[in-house]
C-alpha cells in the first residue's frame, strides 16, 4: 500500500475536526470536497473492509458479481474449487476490463482487447498464439490483481485491499455479537431477494452511513408522514426510547426498545409467529435471544458503508398487516457529492413463498429508490452536499452540530448494565453513534499506517470532561 | 366480419384500417391524458385511470453478455404495485411531510412509438410505448432523464373509456438516474 501524502489544507481541516469532535463539532465541508474524496478511496476504501455480495448471489462454482471497492470494479467469483475470489477488474496486460456483465456465471474471463484470459481464480492462463507472442512470459506473475484478505459472516462477503488489515473478526470486533443476535437466529440463514437496486443521489456517502448509525431523530420530522399514514405500527415518539450502542471500531446501532414488556409494540423486529417459531434460542446467547426479543426495530452501519435495517412496515395500512422489512444497503462513494445506493433484501432460507413476497412489496414500498421513506431522505442527503461545497464552508469554517447527548444534563444516560459489547445509550436522543463513526473515519483518514483498533470507550465522567476542557 | 356478399374486399379492408385508426387515435389520447395528469401532478385522479386490480411493475435492469437477453430481473424490483399500494404512495405525497416532491418536480412526459394490438382477453388492448421523463427539480440546472418502454394493458370501461389494467416499465437504466423514484411512468 502506497497512499498519496496529505495536502495541507485537508489535513488542517481533519486536524481541526479532531479536535472539534470532542465538542460535538463536524466540518461540513468533508460531505463534498475533491481532495476529501481522494484522500478517503485510498485511505478509507482502500483499506478498510468492504462489503462484497451475500455467498447466495453466487452460490455455484463460475458464478460471479461485478462489485466496488471504493470507484475500484471488483469480480467476486466462486472458483471451481468453492472458494470466493475478488479480482481487480484489469487485464494486467493493457489494463482493459476483463468482466464485461454484471452478473453471470464464467470459469474464465477473457480481456476484449488481446484475449488475455484468465481462470475464474484469477490465473493467467493465455493468450492468442501465446508461443509465438510470449515465448519467455512467466504466467505465473500475471494473474488479476486479488484483494488482500476474502472472508464472510453470515454469508455477507467481505473483502479488504490493506495486506496489514486486521482479520475480518478483529475488524468488527463488538459489531460481531450483534450481527450474530440478528442474522443466526434462524439456523437456515440468510439469502438475498434478486440483485440489487441502484440509484444515484447527489450527496456524500457519509450522509447514508451517518444515517443508519442510529439517527433515530430525523423519524420525527422528516418521516412523519410515515406515522400519518399508518406505515409503521410504531408510535413515532415511542419509538424513540431503546439504545445506541457504539460497538467498537466505528460500528454503530441502534435497538428501538420498549422501556417494559407492559408498553406492548411488536417483538422480534415484527416477524410474524410463524417466521418467530424458527428462532432458535440456543443458536446464540440468553442475552442475544433477549435482545432479538425486545426489538421493535434496529439500525445499524457497519464501517465504512454498509448499513442495515430490520422493522415491521406496511404500504397497504388498510388491509395488510406490517411485515419485517429486512434490508441492506450499501453508500458506494461516486465521486465528491456523489454516491450511488444499492440495496439488498433479506430473507431467511426456510420462509415460506407467501411471506417472501409481503416482505419484498413491503420492502420496495418503503425502503428503495421509490420507497415512501427513503425517497424523502435524499432531499436532505443532496443539500447536505450543496452546502458542503459552499463558499460559506470552507471560508467560515461551518461546523455542523453533532452534540446532541453531550453535555451537562445529556439526552441520553450511559448505561453500565448493557448486557452486550461496546457502550450504549439510553434513551435514542444522542449522537454518540455518530460521532463514533467520524472517529474512526478520522483514524482512517489522519493515520498513515492502519489504524490501531479503537474499542468503544465510556463516556468520561462529568468532572473528567470538565477538567479536560479546561485543559 | 360482415356477413354481406356485395360488399367488396377493398371495403371491408377499408373499414378493419378505419377501425384500427381510431383504435390508435384513442389509444394515443388515452396516453397523452394520463402524461397530462401526472405532469400537472393531479395524481388523485391519476389513481381514477387506473383499473382495481391494475399490477404495475418495473424490474431491476442489470448489465449481461448478449446471450443473456436484456437483464431485467424476474426477482428484483423498483416497483412493484398494486392499487392500493399505488393509493399509498398518492396519499402520503399529499400529506404536509413529502419533501421528496415537496417543492414538486417540474416533469414533462414524452410519449412515442405507441404501438397497439388487440390482447388476449376481447375489451383489452397490449399498447406498447416509449416514455422519456423529464425531471427538473429545485434550481439547479441539471435535469433528470428517466427512459423507458412500457408494456400496457388497456381495459375498455362499460363507459366507453379507457383505463390502465397492466403496467410493465422497463427502464434503459441499469443504475437509476435520479436521487429517488418519487415520479411515476
Amino acid at each position: 500500500m502506497r497512499l498519496s501524502p496529505l495536502d495541507h489544507e485537508t489535513a488542517q481541516c481533519l486536524n481541526g475536526m479532531a479536535a472539534g469532535l470532542e465538542e460535538g463539532l463536524v466540518a461540513a465541508r468533508i460531505f463534498n470536497d475533491e481532495r476529501i474524496h481522494r484522500a478517503e478511496l485510498e485511505r478509507v476504501f482502500g483499506r478498510a473492509w468492504t462489503f462484497m455480495a451475500h455467498e447466495s448471489e453466487i452460490p455455484a462454482p463460475g458464478d460471479y458479481v461485478l462489485r466496488y471497492i471504493g470507484t475500484d470494479p471488483f469480480i467476486v467469483v466462486r472458483d471451481e474449487g468453492g472458494t470466493v475470489r475478488v479480482l481487480f477488474d484489469a487485464c494486467r496486460h493493457r489494463g482493459a476490463q476483463v468482466c464485461r456483465a454484471e452478473r453471470g456465471n464464467a470459469s474464465h474471463f477473457r480481456c476484449s482487447y488481446h484475449g488475455w484470459t484468465y481462470k475464474n481464480t484469477g490465473e493467467m492462463i493465455g493468450a492468442p498464439s501465446f508461443r509465438d507472442a510470449y515465448p519467455n512470459l512467466d504466467r505465473s506473475r500475471w494473474g488479476l490483481i486479488a484483494a488482500a484478505k476474502v472472508d464472510q459472516v453470515h454469508g455477507f462477503i467481505f473483502a479488504t485491499l490493506d495486506p496489514d488489515a486486521p482479520d475480518l473478526d478483529d475488524y468488527l470486533g463488538g459489531m460481531r455479537w450483534y450481527l450474530d443476535l440478528m442474522f443466526a437466529i434462524n439456523r437456515s440463514g440468510l439469502e438475498v431477494v434478486g440483485e440489487p437496486q441502484r440509484w444515484n443521489m447527489r450527496s456524500d456517502w457519509k450522509s447514508g452511513a451517518d444515517n443508519f448509525s442510529g439517527d433515530d431523530y430525523h423519524t420525527l420530522f422528516l418521516h412523519k408522514s410515515m406515522g400519518e399514514i399508518g406505515a409503521i405500527p410504531i408510535d413515532a415518539r415511542a419509538n424513540m426510547t431503546g439504545y445506541h450502542i457504539q460497538a467498537g471500531n466505528g460500528h454503530c446501532l441502534s435497538f428501538s426498545i420498549a422501556e417494559s414488556a407492559e408498553d406492548g409494540g411488536p417483538t422480534f423486529w415484527g416477524f410474524p409467529a410463524g417466521i418467530v417459531e424458527t428462532f432458535d434460542a440456543s443458536a446464540v446467547s440468553p442475552k442475544q435471544f433477549d435482545i432479538a426479543r425486545r426489538s421493535r426495530v434496529a439500525v445499524g452501519n457497519i464501517f465504512p458503508n454498509l448499513s442495515f435495517l430490520l422493522s415491521p412496515l406496511t404500504v397497504k395500512p388498510r388491509t395488510v398487516e406490517p411485515v419485517t422489512v429486512f434490508t441492506i444497503r450499501q453508500w458506494q462513494p461516486r465521486g465528491p457529492g456523489r454516491t450511488e445506493a444499492w440495496v439488498w433484501f433479506l430473507t431467511w432460507k426456510d420462509a415460506p413463498q407467501a411471506d417472501r413476497a409481503k416482505v419484498y412489496q413491503a420492502g420496495i414500498g418503503t425502503f428503495s429508490a421509490g420507497g415512501i421513506f427513503e425517497q424523502d431522505d435524499a432531499e436532505p442527503w443532496q443539500s447536505i452536499a450543496r452546502g458542503a461545497r459552499s463558499t460559506v464552508a470552507r471560508t467560515h469554517d461551518l461546523q455542523l452540530n453533532y452534540q446532541m447527548g453531550l453535555g451537562a444534563s445529556p439526552s441520553a444516560r450511559f448505561e453500565p448494565e448493557w448486557p452486550g459489547p461496546g457502550v450504549a445509550f439510553r434513551p435514542r436522543y444522542e449522537e454518540g453513534v455518530q460521532r463514533a463513526l467520524y472517529r474512526r473515519w478520522l483514524d482512517y483518514m489522519e493515520s498513515e499506517v492502519y489504524p490501531a483498533p479503537r474499542p468503544a470507550s465510556p463516556p468520561l465522567a462529568a468532572e473528567a470532561r470538565t477538567a479536560r476542557a479546561h485543559a | 366480419m360482415s356477413s354481406n356478399p356485395e360488399r367488396s374486399q377493398g371495403h371491408l379492408e377499408s373499414e378493419q384500417a378505419l377501425a384500427g385508426l381510431i383504435r390508435d387515435r384513442e389509444v394515443e389520447r388515452f396516453l397523452v391524458y394520463e402524461c397530462e395528469l401526472l405532469d400537472d401532478n393531479r395524481l388523485v385522479e391519476w389513481l381514477k385511470v387506473l383499473e382495481p386490480d391494475i399490477s404495475y411493475r418495473a424490474p431491476v435492469r442489470i448489465t449481461r453478455e448478449r446471450t443473456g437477453g436484456p437483464g431485467f430481473s424476474e426477482t428484483s424490483w423498483h416497483f412493484l404495485e398494486d392499487h392500493e399500494s399505488l393509493t399509498t404512495r398518492v396519499l402520503r405525497l399529499e400529506t404536509e411531510y413529502a419533501w421528496a416532491e415537496d417543492p414538486p418536480s417540474r416533469t414533462r412526459r414524452f410519449v412515442s412509438n405507441i404501438r397497439a394490438a388487440q390482447a388476449e382477453i376481447a375489451n383489452e388492448l397490449a399498447v406498447t410505448s416509449n416514455l422519456l421523463l423529464y425531471r427538473g427539480r429545485m434550481d439547479g440546472p441539471e435535469a433528470q432523464l428517466l427512459s423507458c418502454e412500457r408494456h400496457d394493458r388497456l381495459r375498455c370501461r362499460e363507459s366507453g373509456e379507457w383505463g390502465l389494467a397492466e403496467r410493465r416499465i422497463l427502464f434503459d437504466h441499469t443504475s437509476l438516474p435520479t436521487h429517488n423514484l418519487a415520479v411515476f411512468l
